[in-house]
């Protein structure tokens, strides 16, 4: 469904280019979700943008649903890490803006908007504003205005770093169970080892500036799990946190090591 | 909560003020203890005010410096706009305009009024000139520097989304910009006033700017004091209108307060 293809990216700056991603490889299914992980600053958010056409990748290629992505795919939705929910546009009005981009019908488009917010729990806040509400049903809008648009690839950036731990895990649940039911690809770029194991089938490691791909992890026993929670009770996990940590190579000194 | 007897406390103290000045001013310039030249009392005023209303000069005054001021108002305030909103979407224009337009913006309007007159002349069409003049950075640079600072991760969002350039620009720019018209607009109203009335102290043959002058010229205190209420209280149910336009301009921000 989504795949990077020998992918490398360089940022044009004035004075010296800076090589962000080098060669990267990687593909997420239909029905199968992705983590990204890598040392901060190593260009994870990079990533997203060469998929969802914010920025071109300057060799290789992103194809998403069997085509190259070149500026903006229908097939593709984004969850971004800060809330994008309008201040000026009530609950209902954010829900539908991007099927009111596509130009749909008002009617049409209001009564989508109106059975997801039902769905995702936000019923009665429809006329209110999105400072009204608290970080989780923010999270919750911005996730029905995505799944509005019926995206086949959902790319996540670090969308849950600013929730409180519980919040984090019902919205969690909410979105693998989101992904595996209507046979979508996710890819979600996290610094949180936890959270990608507990999410994602795959965990791809990524290293430092210029970032290639240094490690793949199949993780097998996260689709087992009733919820994102009861992974870290399971016994693999420990064993699979300290692989992932030993490939992230984070010197705990902190100055040690060459950066 | 504020107590009722708190709030009657205040309308009191108000209306107590109010009758201390009208009645000081009015018993002071009465026995002597004012000097005419310098204070006038109320009841002096009001006969100025018949006097001048029934001349037909003060209407003709009054509604001539109204027109200057509410033209020059929306005029500036749409020229400022549509220049702070479109100018940062055109990068180059914009880096090669603005150090033209914060020169402009620096020049005291005191100095530009001589130069309109010129230009428009004596009449009520360099007033406007000058009221437009002073209005349009009133407004231009808050909408224009918010608009430089426009956050990106909405417009990010809103391409993902497929948005063209155009419904960008209406749904994004537009919308985040508001905030800032609304403070252009309550700065540009006083501005405006103002700037009508600086244009006729420079030259003019009428407009309570050119009343004001001819009173103090001729030592006519009480049309001085007339001139001066009158452009108080026009200056006050400006603003007042102005604020009204709040929750039209960021309904948003008035949503949820009560």
């Amino acid at each position: 469904m989504l795949e990077f293809r020998n992918v490398s990216f360089t940022f044009p700056g004035r004075r010296e280019e800076i090589e962000v991603l080098r060669d990267v490889s990687f593909a997420c299914r239909a029905d199968e979700i992705v983590a990204v992980i890598g040392p901060s600053g190593c260009g994870k958010s990079t990533l997203l943008s060469l998929a969802n056409g914010l920025r071109n990748p300057t060799a290789g290629a992103v194809w998403v649903g069997g085509e190259v992505v070149k500026g903006q795919s229908r097939l593709l939705g984004m969850l971004f890490q800060q809330s994008t929910l309008l201040p000026w546009r009530s609950v209902v009005e954010n829900i539908e803006l991007g099927l009111e981009v596509r130009g749909e019908q008002k009617k049409l488009r209001r009564e989508k908007a109106l059975a997801l917010m039902r769905q995702y729990g936000l019923g009665g806040f429809e006329r209110k504003y999105p400072h009204a509400l608290s970080g989780g049903m923010q999270k919750r809008a911005a996730l029905a205005q995505t799944l509005a648009m019926e995206p086949k690839v959902l790319l996540l950036d670090e969308p849950f770093a600013a929730l409180d731990a519980q919040t984090r895990v019902v919205i969690e649940n909410d979105v693998v169970k989101i992904c595996r039911t209507g046979k979508r690809a996710m890819l979600i770029v996290t610094h949180d080892i936890a959270e990608a194991i507990s999410m994602a089938d795959r965990v791809v490691v990524l290293s430092r500036r210029p970032a290639t791909v240094k490690e793949i992890f199949e993780i097998p026993f996260s689709r087992d799990a009733k919820s994102v929670a009861d992974v870290p009770g399971m016994t693999e996990f420990t064993t699979y946190f300290k692989r992932i940590w030993d490939a992230l190579d984070i010197s705990v000194t902190g100055m040690g090591e060459a950066a | 909560m504020i107590s009722w007897t708190h709030t009657i406390i205040v309308v009191l103290g108000r209306i107590l003020v109010l009758v201390v000045i009208l009645l000081g001013t009015e018993l002071g310039v009465r026995y002597g203890l004012l000097s005419r030249l310098f204070f006038s009392s109320p009841t002096e005023i009001f006969s100025a005010f018949q006097l001048q209303f029934a001349e037909g000069g003060l209407a003709r005054d009054v509604g001539i410096t109204v027109f200057e001021t509410l033209l020059g108002l929306v005029a500036g305030s749409l020229a400022g706009m549509a220049v702070g909103l479109v100018l940062p979407q055109l990068h180059i224009l914009s880096r090669i305009f603005e150090p033209f337009l914060m020169v402009l913006n620096g020049i005291p309007v005191i100095v530009i009024a001589p130069l309109f007159i010129l230009w428009l002349g004596l009449g009520i069409l360099s007033k406007i000139g000058i009221s437009v003049y002073i209005v349009f950075f009133a407004m231009f640079i808050p909408v224009y520097t918010s608009s430089l600072r426009l956050d990106r991760s909405f417009t990010d969002a809103l391409r993902v989304m497929g948005a063209n350039r155009w419904q960008i620009f209406w749904k994004v720019v537009m919308p985040s910009a508001m905030p800032s018209v609304y403070t252009g607009l309550k700065i540009g109203s006083g501005l405006a006033l103002i700037g009508a009335v600086i244009g006729e102290f420079v030259a003019s043959r009428s407009g309570l700017g050119h009343m004001i002058l001819y009173a103090s010229g001729t030592l006519d205190t009480p049309t001085l004091y007339l001139g001066i209420i009158i452009l108080a209280v026009f200056a006050v149910s400006l603003s007042f209108a102005v604020d009204a336009m709040g929750p039209l301009l960021v309904h948003w921000r008035f949503a949820d307060e009560k």
